[in-house]
């Protein structure tokens, strides 16, 4: 088959992204080869302004623009009640949900020693600081409900019980939409034993 | 097409590509098997929340292809170790163990030996529930772990002579000959490890002990330091680099217990 290097180099650069095969990868190039120049540069500052414009927060090390973040300035919100989530994409999720008015905190992982990650590895020591030096009176731990977020949400609490604050867990059971044919015991379980008496 | 259902105890889950997860699976008939379960991480039917560390599940693994990696096709879960996700002391324990046996489970083998030695983590890690972490598991885990992965530390007699290595109080031990050693002997070797005959006694009543009698175990002090020593530098001759998960269970074994959340 015929080959630019151009044309090959953009199509490596498309397959290292995501759900990116060789396919998609040569029909994303060859689309952005009929794309007007001004579309295509537009892209290129838009990806390459990316990596120089984002930082993380100072307060909750979310992704922005700008720190201290637009949450962590918002002064409706309730600062003494802190979300902790593993991710920025956590964060997100539960901003979209707009069940939420306290701050965030993003550990940036969880506990996992067999990849080799510890405490040191996330940001369980400046999650401390910052209980430590505000006015929080509320961490929920909204690690993810597997082994890892599990035991990473115990070894905050472990590290915060010092700190005399309110430490709750997200809720565990059945998700929305959900079959209990297709669930596993374990969720049904948690899904009684966390039951909510109906008003 | 050919397809197995079996036991099996996950080892480790790597996520791969957008929506799916490789899992290293311990099974009763085949050793150590590496799956990878499409969709995983985007379908909340078809595994749910099974495909997690330590879960005991029952799985439908498809070996069809000629090429490339078995297909995990369905799982059950059996049981889930619910104390190893909420104490750190516990899940560190696990981790440690689960990450030895990714080293060195064996793909395939023997069926008796591979039954034994699921059955093994098994058994491990419900007694990793029920008791306490503390080094005197870790240290006894260990050692009964190596047992099972056919690495079974010689502790009575002279790896060089054969001849009875406790007629002293103190006993040399040799990592690389995987035993103690005599009087006789040692003198001609280098890179031995000196420990108390009482350890290597202890050590030997740790391997006879099962799993449900762990508190009998008479060992702790100077000489649970030296059983410590001596397992942790054995494993590690044998695994070849310092397991990852090491670290973070040295730590957590130093830190005082506080109260569940």
């Amino acid at each position: 088959m015929r080959s630019s290097p151009p044309i090959d180099r953009l199509v490596a650069s498309f397959k290292r992204l995501p759900g990116i095969g060789e396919k998609s990868a040569t029909r994303l190039a060859f689309f952005v080869l009929g794309m007007p120049d001004a579309t295509v540069q537009e892209l290129a500052n838009a990806i390459s302004r990316l990596k120089h414009e984002i930082v993380l927060c100072e307060e909750c090390f979310d992704l922005t623009h700008e720190t201290p973040c637009e949450i962590c300035r918002d002064e409706k919100r309730d600062s003494g009640k802190i979300c902790v989530v593993e991710e920025p994409a956590d964060l997100a999720s539960i901003e979209r949900s707009g069940s939420f008015d306290g701050r965030y905190f993003v550990l940036g992982g969880a506990l996992s020693p067999i990849d080799g990650v510890g405490p040191d590895e996330i940001r369980v020591a400046q999650l401390e600081e910052r209980v430590r030096r505000g006015d929080v009176h509320e961490v929920i731990l909204a690690t993810n409900p597997n082994a890892e977020g599990d035991a990473t949400a115990h070894y905050i609490s472990r590290c915060l019980r010092p700190c005399k604050v309110r430490l709750s867990r997200i809720a565990y059971g059945m998700p929305l939409g959900g079959d209990f044919e297709y669930a596993d015991h374990v969720t049904v379980g948690r899904s009684l034993e966390n039951r909510r008496e109906l008003e | 097409m050919r397809g197995i259902e079996t036991e099996a105890l996950i080892l480790r889950s790597v996520d791969f590509g957008e929506s799916d997860r490789i899992l290293h699976l311990l099974t009763p008939g085949s050793g150590r098997l590496t799956t990878i379960a499409k969709g995983a991480r985007r379908s909340v039917r078809r595994f749910g929340g099974t495909l997690d560390l330590f879960n005991h599940l029952c799985v439908q693994v498809d070996f069809g292809r000629k090429t490339g990696m078995a297909r995990l096709d369905q799982a059950r879960l059996i049981g889930a170790f619910e104390p190893l996700r909420i104490d750190p002391g516990r899940f560190a324990l696990g981790c440690y163990l689960l990450e030895l046996f990714d080293r060195l489970a064996p793909e395939g083998g023997n069926r008796a030996d591979m039954r034994r030695l699921f059955d093994f983590l098994l058994d491990a890690l419900k007694a990793i529930a029920v008791w306490e972490p503390s080094l005197r598991l870790r240290t006894l885990l260990e050692l009964r772990a190596l047992d099972a992965l056919g690495l079974r530390p010689e502790l009575r007699n002279c790896v060089r002579c054969g001849e009875s290595a406790g007629r002293t109080a103190e006993v040399d031990f040799h990592v690389a000959d995987g035993g103690a050693v005599c009087g006789a002997c040692a003198p001609r070797m280098e890179g031995l490890l000196r420990v108390h005959l009482g350890t290597l006694r202890a050590l030997e009543q740790g391997l006879r002990l099962d799993f449900s009698r762990l508190d009998r175990l008479g060992i702790g002090g100077q000489s649970l330091d030296e059983a410590q020593q001596l397992i942790s530098r054995f494993q590690r001759f044998h695994v070849g680099v310092e397991l990852r998960s090491e670290r973070f269970l040295d730590r957590i074994l130093q830190q005082p217990r506080a109260p569940e959340l």
